[in-house]
């Protein structure tokens, strides 16, 4: 376990020195002044430009420079955004955690209907269900997206009335963000309407965790039956029906456990494709979150953002993936030893 | 095999609580909450709380009329200059002197940032009007230092002096009798700050902070700001003219139109801005569509010192290519005009005897080769991202001149950022031609001239033709200094056929603002000049 | 399969007609090979088979619903956009755009990807662990916000999202093909070939290749509609193709405002992007059908 932890550790170190360096380089890629591109001073006046020049290094050679850029981003100065002049580490602390929020939830749902789903349709390998199933799963996997939010606003908002269309949370509600996490904002609020406010927040998040949800959930079905199929013909599970155990008995004290391990390995690669659908899902249903602002910093040509947003959630999803990989480990000894490039 | 029992049992009951949770999501409507409260969806981010500052409607509908009060307002019916902030003024008979008797007993906001001690008074109005004239006030450089629209009519040439009589009595002295200066003074740009609140800000040494926490007089204040998303306002509770009715107002920035749409059908915003699909809110009986006559015109706007828009014939070819109805009929659903001149059909300056450059493509052809264009001529039209009455859709216009030059074989890029990056560029002078437009501050024909066309609004930004002609600009000069009105027409009949001679840019309608809302929502928001203003607005 | 052991003249049937065998014998596989040679065709004929221009409006036919609605016009099939032009010949061009382009992509990332790939199989080393590490973080971002990177970097346009899109594949087939080579040459075939004399190369080429060439054209299948959803989305977000370019994603976005006036600029769009990922998704299925089955066997 000390050398799984060591390998991921030299991994996660070795990323965040690939991300650092292309965020640090993208300022020299990017059209225009680099000084500039870095902490996005536009129309600077000369001192200003001159204490940020000395803070950069820009007279050293450049990999002082670098490390100089580092040392900022540790201390949380990501420049200001070019269009907005907002600070940007403060910006995307009060967007990052709306687009976790609606991940979660989205992965929350994708996991617990996805799975069970694939393992109904591995009981019922080659017959009708399991056809059925993975028909559905291969429309859910092919659907565009940013198509299925504006069919499910049309559907859930326009016509059936029974969803809000897009944000995070009716105006009509003051919540002071703390943290950002708006469920818990709202439960630790000192407000009259703190639990209309929570069922407004809830109402909200619907829609687009279910839109961000399909193409995950489908991905699960068919994880989780290819992992169900193998469990089902290894030699234990004969051994247990030989044992005379009874259906119930042998899937969900044998089978499940042991295809549920095969599943989790994927899950870190999963959350990471959710959390790209999540980013054009905020563009449809006007929420609040980083990809959306991403989007449109790219769209404003705001380099310092660009250079910001893409350093900080490149590095999020890369987190998620080591945690996942390491609770995999956790749950399975087997996978301690498999090397890098192996999967 | 068959389904197993416990799986569905499983299934059931893990979905269970997400079922009931949704139904309850629903009813949380009807709550007092939102009877004191109002949505409004706006098409885009204010660029500024100070309406001094700025030329963007949406930072006018924004902030004006909500944070602020004027010393004189026009009335909503007839366009007439009524009492605002001063309950009466007297004008000297050479038109020189111009003396405000101030309303006493008008409070400033009290906010989580300003505390005020003492009412309104003429100390207020001095250091409002100060900031702008004088270039060595502390305050004038803050936010830049530009007054875009007092820049553009000459305020600070044509005012001599703004004198403090006493506490509530303010004389302006002007260089010279200027016909348009009261309606000037009434426009949503001359607004009042709180001289205190500029004192405490100096103190602390954060006088930028003037212009981006607003303390004002007006209906509301202040209470959240977040870019690009939402602005919410609180009632200010001792508002001179009248008891505010709703507690709360929320602009939800929304620059999607269909998003606005959906949220007003969704009852998520109680008014939107510039709504689309005119038949859809008309179908629906809970909602109400509204429509004024603005004064206002779209056009295109060519950079007039670039190639290849520096020579004229060019000018006039692009613009004999253009299917003007074509496009009233597409994109204003023929709910506008075409413009055949910059000031609208209904000024009584207008040059009724000008037609619009006809549609003729053969003549465009004919004007290029005139003006040795050999192989296909390509260029940037840059529309604008946000919807005006002026031009409720620039994207799909730019789109339909694109179609529209590719059969003389000029070749268009469509070039749109967001809005305030695009104000920046543009001021910049970066584009090649734009499509863009004016809504006139005041009915004086004064205000299309002067900020579209003029010398000096080349420095201030307005001028997006980065156009100067000397001919004009006399004429145009002349005509503000008198107030015989046949003369005046004279005048600007001469400067009108300039234009249409010149073509530095291409008129292209004059249209209606719409707006639809619940019906819920009574009292008047829109008139034909300025922003929108929800003061008297109340909600059933 | 046991078979006997007797000296007879026995045809194998290469690797691409055993695949067929299997296609033949399902019909879902059939109905989505159909509709891929359908796209294929029409992105190569579009420009002839489309019965309007795909840019060029007409603002006297505008907004017209399908030829089904009553309000319709037989002569535009599927109704018509805002400015007036033909949604089915746009849609038809669109085909060109969006599929035809991911189909070129995903073929120029193939050729880089199984060159670098089959390259790095037959090398070890520092390289070889270097390519590993690298590998593994790569593959470990989704490919379309990889590909938002790199257009984020390049800057908004249809080239630059084509070149982002090939930049994005390429790893996943630089993995593919290492692995199934290396697989390969541990095989017993390959020390035969290696007995006799041949060269890396020449064992590459003429032994392993045909071998694995099942899984590569798998992987382009899964490749080809991340990509058909990877250029719609870019569309989308406007940071793909320019505007008046009939892309579906684009076209889908320039819709959107028109949704409630005329809702069918919204759904086509949106239909054929779902047509052209299923059918792109059902031939991948079949081949992993045969594979599958060439396994068992």
């Amino acid at each position: 376990m000390l050398i799984f932890t060591l390998r991921r550790l030299n991994l996660f170190f070795f990323t965040m020195f690939l991300l650092t360096l292309l965020s640090f380089s993208l300022s020299f890629l990017f059209p225009g002044d680099q000084l500039v591109n870095l902490t996005g001073a536009l129309n600077a006046s000369d001192s200003v430009r001159d204490t940020l020049a000395a803070t950069y290094q820009q007279d050293s050679n450049i990999i002082v420079q670098y490390f100089a850029y580092l040392s900022q981003v540790f201390s949380g100065n990501l420049g200001t955004a070019m269009t907005t002049k907002s600070d940007i580490f403060n910006e995307i602390l009060r967007l990052l955690p709306a687009t976790i929020e609606l991940s979660l939830f989205a992965f929350f749902l994708a996991t617990i209907v996805g799975i069970p789903i694939g393992f109904i349709a591995a009981i019922h390998h080659k017959k009708p269900i399991d056809n059925a199933i993975l028909a559905v799963a291969m429309v859910g996997y092919s659907i565009p997206v940013f198509w299925l939010g504006l069919l499910a606003i049309l559907t859930f908002s326009i016509q059936l009335g029974w969803l809000p269309s897009g944000g995070q949370m009716s105006l009509l509600y003051e919540i002071e963000p703390r943290t950002g996490f708006m469920f818990y904002d709202i439960l630790v609020s000192s407000n009259d309407y703190k639990w209309d406010a929570f069922q407004n927040a809830f109402a909200h998040i619907i829609l687009p965790a279910a839109v961000i949800a399909i193409a995950p959930a489908t991905i699960f079905i068919r994880l989780a039956r290819t992992a169900m199929l193998t469990v089902l013909e290894t030699s234990y599970i004969k051994a247990t029906r030989a044992k005379g155990l009874s259906f119930n008995q042998i899937i969900f004290r044998h089978a499940v456990r042991n295809s549920l391990i095969k599943v989790i390995q994927h899950i870190g690669l999963q959350f990471a494709n959710l959390v790209t659908l999540a980013m054009i899902t905020e563009v449809i249903f006007n929420w609040p979150g980083i990809g959306r602002w991403l989007i449109e910093s790219i769209y404003q040509r705001d380099y310092t953002a660009i250079q910001g947003g893409l350093l900080v959630l490149s590095s999020f999803i890369f987190v998620v993936h080591i945690i996942t990989d390491y609770i995999y480990a956790v749950l399975n000894p087997l996978a301690r030893g498999a090397k890098y490039g192996s999967r | 095999m068959k389904t197993s029992p416990w799986l569905t049992k499983a299934l059931s009951i893990l979905s269970a609580p997400l079922v009931s949770l949704t139904l309850i999501g629903c009813n949380s409507d009807d709550q007092t909450i939102a009877k004191d409260s109002l949505i409004y969806c706006s098409e885009g981010s204010p660029v500024s709380f100070n309406p001094q500052t700025v030329t963007s409607g949406t930072t006018i509908d924004a902030v004006a009329n909500q944070v602020y009060n004027r010393l004189i307002t026009f009335n909503k019916q007839d366009n007439s200059i009524v009492p605002a902030l001063a309950k009466s003024w007297h004008l000297t008979r050479d038109g020189k002197m111009i003396t405000f008797y101030l309303r006493k007993n008008v409070s400033f906001h009290q906010t989580d940032y300003f505390t005020p001690t003492r009412a309104f008074n003429a100390d207020d109005v001095l250091f409002s009007f100060q900031r702008i004239l004088d270039e060595e006030h502390p305050y004038h450089p803050v936010s830049g230092g530009r007054y875009p629209f007092f820049q553009n009519v000459g305020f600070t040439n044509l005012v001599d002096e703004v004198e403090k009589i006493n506490d509530y009595t303010v004389r302006f002295k002007l260089n010279q009798a200027n016909s348009s200066f009261l309606a000037n003074l009434a426009t949503d740009y001359a607004v009042i700050l709180s001289a205190e609140y500029a004192e405490q800000l100096a103190q602390q040494n954060q006088k930028s902070d003037i212009d981006t926490l607003p303390i004002g007089t007006g209906p509301f204040k202040l209470k959240s700001y977040q870019a690009g998303s939402v602005l919410r306002y609180y009632k200010h509770p001792d508002y001179w003219r009248n008891e505010v009715a709703i507690k709360q107002l929320v602009f939800d920035i929304t620059a999607s139109d269909t998003g606005r749409l959906t949220k007003l059908l969704t009852n998520e915003c109680d008014v939107i801005a510039y709504p689309i699909a005119a038949q859809k809110i008309q179908e629906n009986p809970e909602l109400a569509l509204e429509q004024v006559t603005a004064f206002n015109i779209g056009y295109l706007g060519f950079n007039t010192q670039k190639p290849p828009f520096d020579n004229p014939i060019i000018r006039r070819a692009i613009s004999h290519a253009i299917n003007k109805e074509a496009i009233i009929s597409a994109i204003y659903r023929d709910q506008a005009q075409v413009a055949t001149s910059i000031l609208p059909q209904g000024s009584w300056a207008h040059d009724d005897t000008l037609v619009a450059l006809e549609y003729s493509p053969s003549k465009a052809l004919e004007l290029l080769k005139e003006a040795g264009v050999k192989d296909g001529l390509s260029f940037d039209i840059w529309a604008m991202p946000v919807q005006r009455a002026y031009n409720p859709n620039a994207l799909t216009m730019a789109k339909l001149i694109q179609a529209d030059l590719s059969q003389i074989g000029v070749k268009v890029d469509i070039v749109s950022y967001e809005w305030a990056t695009f104000l920046r560029r543009l001021n910049a002078g970066e584009h090649q031609s734009v499509l863009l437009g004016w809504s006139a501050d005041h009915p004086d024909p004064d205000n299309f001239f002067t900020p579209l066309l003029s010398c000096k609004s080349l420095e201030t930004g307005s001028n997006r033709a980065f156009w100067c002609d000397q001919e004009f600009d006399s004429l145009i000069q002349l005509a503000l200094q008198t107030t015989n009105i046949n003369q005046r027409r004279a005048l600007y009949r001469q400067a009108q056929n300039i234009i249409q001679q010149e073509i530095p840019l291409l008129p292209i309608a004059h249209s209606r603002r719409f707006q639809a809302r619940h019906k819920a929502v009574k009292g008047q928001l829109l008139s034909s000049f300025g922003g929108i203003d929800f003061s008297e607005v109340t909600k059933l | 399969m046991a078979r006997d052991k007797i000296y007879l003249e026995e045809e194998f049937p290469s690797p691409l007609v055993q695949l067929w065998i299997v296609f033949r014998s399902t019909p879902s596989i059939m109905i989505g090979l159909g509709a891929f040679t359908f796209l294929i065709v029409l992105a190569i004929f579009s420009p002839i088979l489309a019965p309007h221009s795909s840019v060029e409006s007409n603002i006297t036919m505008a907004l017209l619903p399908p030829a089904w609605d009553d309000a319709g016009n037989i002569s535009y099939l599927l109704g018509t956009d805002d400015l007036g032009r033909d949604m089915l010949s746009r849609l038809m061009h669109g085909a060109s755009l969006t599929f035809g382009l991911s189909f070129v992509v995903v073929l120029i990332a193939l050729a880089i990807g199984v060159f670098i790939g089959s390259l790095s199989a037959l090398t070890k080393g520092v390289k070889s662990s270097f390519l590993n590490h690298f590998l593994d973080v790569v593959l470990s971002i989704p490919s379309l916000l990889l590909a938002i990177i790199i257009v984020a970097i390049l800057g908004p346009g249809l080239s630059n999202t084509l070149w982002a899109i090939v930049m994005v594949l390429i790893p996943q087939f630089i993995h593919i093909t290492r692995s199934a080579v290396k697989e390969e040459f541990a095989k017993t075939y390959v020390l035969a070939a290696k007995l006799d004399g041949a060269s890396n190369l020449r064992i590459l080429q003429h032994s392993v290749m045909p071998n694995i060439i099942e899984k590569i054209v798998n992987q382009a299948t899964f490749a080809q509609s991340a990509a058909i959803l990877d250029i719609a989305a870019l569309g989308f977000l406007g940071l793909g193709a320019p505007i008046p370019l009939p892309e579906w994603g684009a076209m889908l976005a320039s819709g959107f405002d028109l949704f409630y006036i005329a809702p069918w600029t919204v759904y086509l769009p949106g239909l054929a992007i779902l047509f052209a990922v299923i059918a792109t998704n059902l031939v991948g299925e079949g081949l992993r059908h045969a594979i599958k089955q060439r396994k068992d066997s």
